[in-house]
């Protein structure tokens, strides 16, 4: 690739007690551009977020920000590179005990001196840019689940970071803030040319506006390419994800013993 | 700290082996859960407070001392009333009545306002700091802490272990004084022990340093046991409903325990050689 790459993933492991959740991924984030990951529920995507952020520790493997180790930092050298990025939890996660205005100050806040008067103008550019400067004197525990999101990313944004990490951001929406956080990821990555990873499932979504794809399963990339690519690949793998087909390669059950077995003797419960 | 690690667990067949296996990986999850108590701790408490960590700093200092101010004085008096009631009924068959001042002093000061102030302050404070946090971790405010920038450690820890740190000794202060004063309503207004003997006699009887003092040490012991047990739980618990509701146990738990034994090893140093 010619393009300059602001992530680099490489040969990842990671494992939880018995289970392995990657063995060995690659990936590369070019700068300016949107990346998707995504896979089926369970494949640790979110942990592969975490791991990006320096949150957990890989068995093997390196991930690489703008050339540096983010596993080899020291703790204050990480706190340094985080402020380039910005992250949107499912969740929101917003600080509950402060109001929308104070969380999107929050950030400017800790690491800038700036005067009182031009952090109000920042933080109300950035919830104007959200759409929701009406919103800013409400606590979280007032807001939709939508609006959470969208405060959740006037935060990330609100020290203008080169890198943002959207952890599910369509998960459990209505169609409409679907939409609107589409268009927000969007535009906001467009005005700020931001270089954006979103982890999903939500493939209408996620397609319609990612540059490029990563498909995980079992712990590997499974498939990558630009949309329009994935949506004619002929893996039956990726075209059961691709497509949302019920059972495949991907089974509908659950690994059990056989059937009749299971319920005529008893057996296979104990 | 935070960074976990993935790793993978070895499971051999042979039984006995199992055990022995289970009993390192036992052992060394302990020695585990220690240092990173430890390293928590001294994250927490190294470094200089900015303006902001004063503030917020006495913003806890409302939530774990002022708040539970009223459940310490009031178990304090009435403490100090059922010692003066007890004391009085086993000091009058020696005709002694005149020392039950001296009696209820010493065992506020030395024994019951450091113990009974830090169990009330475990159940009270410690559980909801526990909860508190355990619920910003499971809601990813922690996480997202990070991912800011910004160490929650010094951040969210910090403040409330100083608060802790600092409130439980002036709330012991108060059960002493408090109940100090129950018994005083007891003995002196109640069953009639002279008001001067009451008094002059606990003058003469109370130590500055081996009393009062001590039992501020005890008090200091045992504020920095329970609150570090207390946000420690809270950092380190399962992100669930269930992980936070088995944290808050856990923290009433060991924090009682600890105080309790505690309390026996600093009796045995500071006391000790009296008998």
């Amino acid at each position: 690739m010619n393009e300059s790459l602001l992530v680099e993933v490489e040969g990842l492991h990671f494992s939880r007690g018995e289970k392995d959740i990657f063995r060995g991924v690659d990936l590369q984030v070019p700068e300016g551009k949107i990346t998707a990951i995504m896979g089926p529920s369970g494949t640790g995507k979110t942990t592969l977020l975490k791991l990006i952020g320096g949150q957990l520790y890989p068995d093997a493997g390196s991930v690489r920000i703008a050339g540096e180790d983010v596993h080899r930092l020291s703790r204050r050298a990480l706190f340094r590179l985080r402020r380039r990025m910005g992250m949107l939890f499912q969740s929101g996660a917003l600080f509950s005990d402060l109001s929308v205005f104070e969380n999107v100050a929050f950030p400017l806040r800790v690491h800038t001196d700036l005067p009182e008067a031009m952090i109000r103008d920042i933080v109300l550019m950035k919830l104007e840019a959200v759409g929701l400067r009406g919103a800013h004197k409400l606590m979280p525990s007032e807001l939709s689940g939508g609006m959470l999101r969208r405060v959740a990313l006037a935060r990330a944004i609100a020290l203008d970071p080169d890198l943002i990490l959207y952890d599910e951001p369509f998960v459990g929406q209505d169609p409409i803030s679907k939409g609107v956080l589409v268009e927000l990821i969007r535009t906001v990555n467009q005005a700020l040319g931001l270089t954006a990873v979103v982890v999903s499932h939500d493939i209408k979504e996620t397609l319609s506006i990612a540059d490029y794809v990563y498909v995980i399963s079992d712990g590997q990339v499974m498939a990558h390419g630009t949309p329009s690519t994935l949506n004619v690949d002929q893996d039956a793998r990726v075209r059961q994800f691709i497509h949302g087909e019920p059972d495949g390669p991907v089974p509908f059950h659950y690994p059990a013993p056989d059937y009749f077995t299971d319920i005529m003797t008893g057996r296979a419960t104990s | 700290m935070s960074r976990e690690r993935g790793g993978r667990r070895w499971r051999p067949r042979n039984p006995l082996v199992r055990q022995v296996v289970a009993l390192g990986r036992g052992t060394l999850n302990v020695i585990d859960a220690l240092g990173r108590a430890g390293m928590f701790l001294f994250l927490s408490c190294v470094g200089i407070p900015s303006r902001e960590g004063w503030r917020l700093w006495l913003r806890q200092m409302h939530f774990v001392g002022v708040m539970s101010l009223a459940i310490v004085l009031v178990s304090g008096l009435f403490i100090g009333m059922v010692l003066a009631l007890q004391g009085y009924t086993i000091l009058v068959d020696f005709g002694a009545e005149d020392a039950l001042g001296q009696m209820v002093a010493l065992s506020l000061l030395r024994e019951l306002a450091p113990v009974v102030a830090a169990l009330l302050f475990a159940g009270r404070a410690g559980s909801a700091l526990t909860a508190e946090i355990g619920l910003m971790k499971a809601t990813e405010q922690l996480t997202s802490m990070e991912m800011i920038g910004v160490d929650p450690l010094r951040r969210v820890i910090a403040p409330r272990l100083w608060a802790g740190f600092v409130s439980l000794p002036l709330l012991t202060i108060g059960f002493s004084v408090v109940g100090i004063w129950g018994g005083y309503l007891v003995g002196v207004k109640w069953l009639g022990v002279f008001e001067g003997s009451y008094w002059s006699n606990m003058q003469d009887s109370v130590g500055f340093v081996t009393d009062i003092g001590n039992g501020l040490i005890k008090s200091l012991v045992f504020a920095l046991v329970v609150t570090w047990i207390a946000v420690f739980q809270g950092y380190d618990l399962v992100p669930t409903s269930e992980g936070i509701s088995r944290a808050t146990t856990r923290t009433v738990v060991y924090a009682s325990l600890a105080i309790l034994g505690l309390d026996f090893v600093l009796t045995a140093i500071m006391f000790g050689e009296i008998g």
